[in-house]
């Protein structure tokens, strides 16, 4: 199908992921290539140049940026892969997705007006969340396999980190990645169905990004705090745990993505109720 | 088509609509039928769009009722959808889809064939170049011929039009009034809103006039030119200029150098004018049928003893300037209702 040509089987997809193509393929790249580095200089580093190998292992905050709750320092191959999906830099690629094409979903259009047009037709509300939900999901779905082809391909050609890595480990992470992306998606997409500003969405998605972040930094560096960990999702997504033992984790799994049904559960409850023009 | 064919097409029961504590419409009661072209008439921020939102479906209301074709418009929304064409008062499309695009993109969400599409934009003059323009690059009056064709291109029952001829040139505007009449012609419904009085009093057999959310009156246009009176106007050719008119003062003789016009109750034309001509040494004479726009004035000040204008909550203009009296003394410019507030 030309890309211009409107798709009759889902045009809100269509249109949604029509109309943020160049950022996508922006963001895809951005990935591919932040990724690039991060496999590259994981596996110029010897053995015994790892900065953990010769000192002590770093605080404990750090396993934070490695992404473990475990014993995975980011002094080590999976830490440092790992590293390259918890990055500030990994998580704006995510958060940049899911707020834009989240305001996309039902708020841009009330905020412009352009419902007006989309929801006079024969379109249910169910359909339209859902058609974005899913614009969303296979957008988070392509940065993350963007993601995990990069350190997989690395991995491959790189005997040091094949030899630290489990087989199949980067694409149980990529997986996590995935799930992680979702558990936003769903309480983005449930701003998204109430508000009536992108702005809400947007900052939402930030605010749930960061603040999550932080909450799990500030649980692993501060004793006192650690019974929050729980309430971030980074708590669940731990792709350095993951890369340094393989196994998949069910629990963080089941998680993160009830996390993100309960927000689409309530994407869909708000969605019905509400007015859909200013 | 739904509805079972026999009752109002579209049927308002003391529609109420509330946005927190100001009141959008309220207790709004009207009835069109089949076939019927119908006119929405009020100033902005009178309510009109609030009422088309809630005929489509994009507004719930706060209380009282709506059926179009016998259905609810939010709870049987995909029934309905079919049967409506939609045209809405500030038309936002997509600014970086082209024209083709944004129709076809319209009509996968209409899930039915298009028959008219090409007939229509070839009628509007939308050409193949203009379509393949991206719609940020369109004018005005291009966006709203475009918004005509996907109200129109899937043949609906029901046709609402939220200011439909808002920067369409004069051309266009005449082909637009050809495809009202073709709609009606072919038994369709049409209910449009407007504060373009020459429009209304032209495609329109009935109108609602709605001031500050209510419903003033329900009328035939032609029921509501009658009631109005006449335009009687007389120039005097003695160059005295401005001059008592004795009896005739009643009837607010409004004077420009040698001719005056006067505003004569439609039973009085005929003794007033033998009466002026007895008395008075008049060298021309008109007698001129009211238009919709003085009857809609007289009404709106009837109503309330205000100039016309219309002030709901919180909807001023940004100038907070009053827009209905000036310089005319309330006498519209242009067949335009004053334009006094934003939208609602």
């Amino acid at each position: 199908m030309n890309p211009g040509t409107v798709s009759r089987r889902l045009p809100l997809v269509w249109l949604a992921l029509h109309r943020r193509r160049r950022m996508l393929l922006s963001l895809l790249l951005g990935m591919v290539v932040f990724e690039t580095l991060i496999v590259v200089i994981a596996g110029t580093i010897q053995p015994g140049d790892l900065f953990g190998a010769a000192r002590g292992n770093p605080p404990s905050a750090f396993k934070a940026f490695s992404g473990s709750n475990g014993d995975i320092s980011i002094a080590s191959y999976p830490g440092l892969l790992g590293a390259g999906l918890t990055h500030p830099f990994w998580i704006a690629l995510q958060l940049t997705v899911i707020g834009s094409l989240g305001a996309a979903a039902v708020a841009a259009d009330v905020e412009s007006g352009t419902i007006e047009l989309l929801m006079t037709r024969p379109v249910s509300r169910r359909r339209l969340l859902a058609e974005r939900a899913g614009a969303m999901v296979a957008a988070s779905v392509l940065l993350n396999a963007a993601a995990t082809l990069t350190i997989a391909l690395g991995v491959a050609f790189s005997p040091k980190l094949r030899a630290a890595v489990p087989e199949g480990a980067v694409f149980t992470a990529g997986l996590l990645g995935c799930a992680l992306a979702f558990s936003l998606t769903g309480p983005v997409l449930a701003v998204s169905a109430l508000s009536r500003r992108r702005a809400y969405v947007v900052g939402a998605a930030v605010v749930l990004g960061a603040v999550g972040f932080a909450l799990n930094f500030v649980a692993l560096a501060w004793s006192p705090a650690r019974p929050l960990r729980y309430l971030s999702p980074f708590h669940y997504y731990a792709p350095g745990d993951v890369l340094g033992h393989g196994g998949v984790p069910w629990a963080a799994l089941g998680v993160l993505t009830g996390i993100g049904l309960l927000g689409l559960l309530a994407a869909f409850r708000l969605l019905e109720r509400r007015d859909l023009a200013i | 088509m739904p509805g079972n064919g026999t009752g109002p097409v579209i049927e308002l029961t003391s529609l109420t609509k509330r946005y927190g504590s100001t009141v959008g419409i309220e207790g709004l009661d009207v009835s069109v039928a089949a076939g019927e072209v119908f006119g929405l008439l009020g100033p902005n921020g009178a309510g009109k769009t609030t009422t088309l939102r809630c005929l489509v479906g994009l507004l719930s209301p706060s209380d009282g009722q709506v059926r179009v074709l016998g259905l609810d418009p939010v709870a049987d929304h995909r029934r309905l959808a079919p049967s409506i064409g939609y045209l809405p008062g500030e038309l936002r499309l997509y600014p970086e889809l082209t024209g083709r695009q944004t129709l076809d993109l319209l009509a996968a969400l209409q899930g039915a064939p298009v028959p008219r599409q090409t007939e229509l934009c070839e009628r509007l003059k939308l050409s193949r170049t203009d379509l393949a323009r991206p719609v940020g690059e369109y004018s005005r009056g291009m966006k709203q011929k475009l918004g005509l064709v996907q109200s129109l291109q899937h043949r609906p029952a029901v046709v609402v039009l939220d200011e439909p001829s808002e920067g369409l040139d004069p051309l266009i505007q005449e082909t637009f009034y050809e495809l009202l009449a073709e709609e009606t012609a072919a038994g369709r419904t049409v209910l449009l809103s407007s504060h373009v009085l020459p429009e209304v009093q032209r495609t329109c057999g009935r109108v609602a006039i709605v001031r500050r959310g209510r419903l003033v009156t329900v009328r035939s246009v032609a029921e509501l030119r009658e009631a109005r009176a006449r335009k009687v106007r007389l120039l005097f050719a003695d160059g005295l200029g401005a001059r008592p008119l004795g009896a005739a003062e009643r009837w607010s003789p409004r004077w420009a150098g040698e001719r005056v016009e006067l505003l004569v109750p439609p039973d009085q034309v005929v003794p007033a004018v033998r009466g002026l001509l007895a008395e008075l040494p008049v060298a021309d004479l008109t007698v001129e049928e009211a238009g919709l726009d003085e009857a809609f004035l007289d009404l709106y000040r009837s109503e309330d003893g205000s100039d016309g204008s219309d002030h709901t909550d919180g909807s001023e203009h940004s100038d907070g300037s009053d827009h209905t009296g000036g310089p005319t003394g309330g006498r519209p410019t242009d067949g335009q209702l004053p334009k006094a507030e934003e939208k609602s």
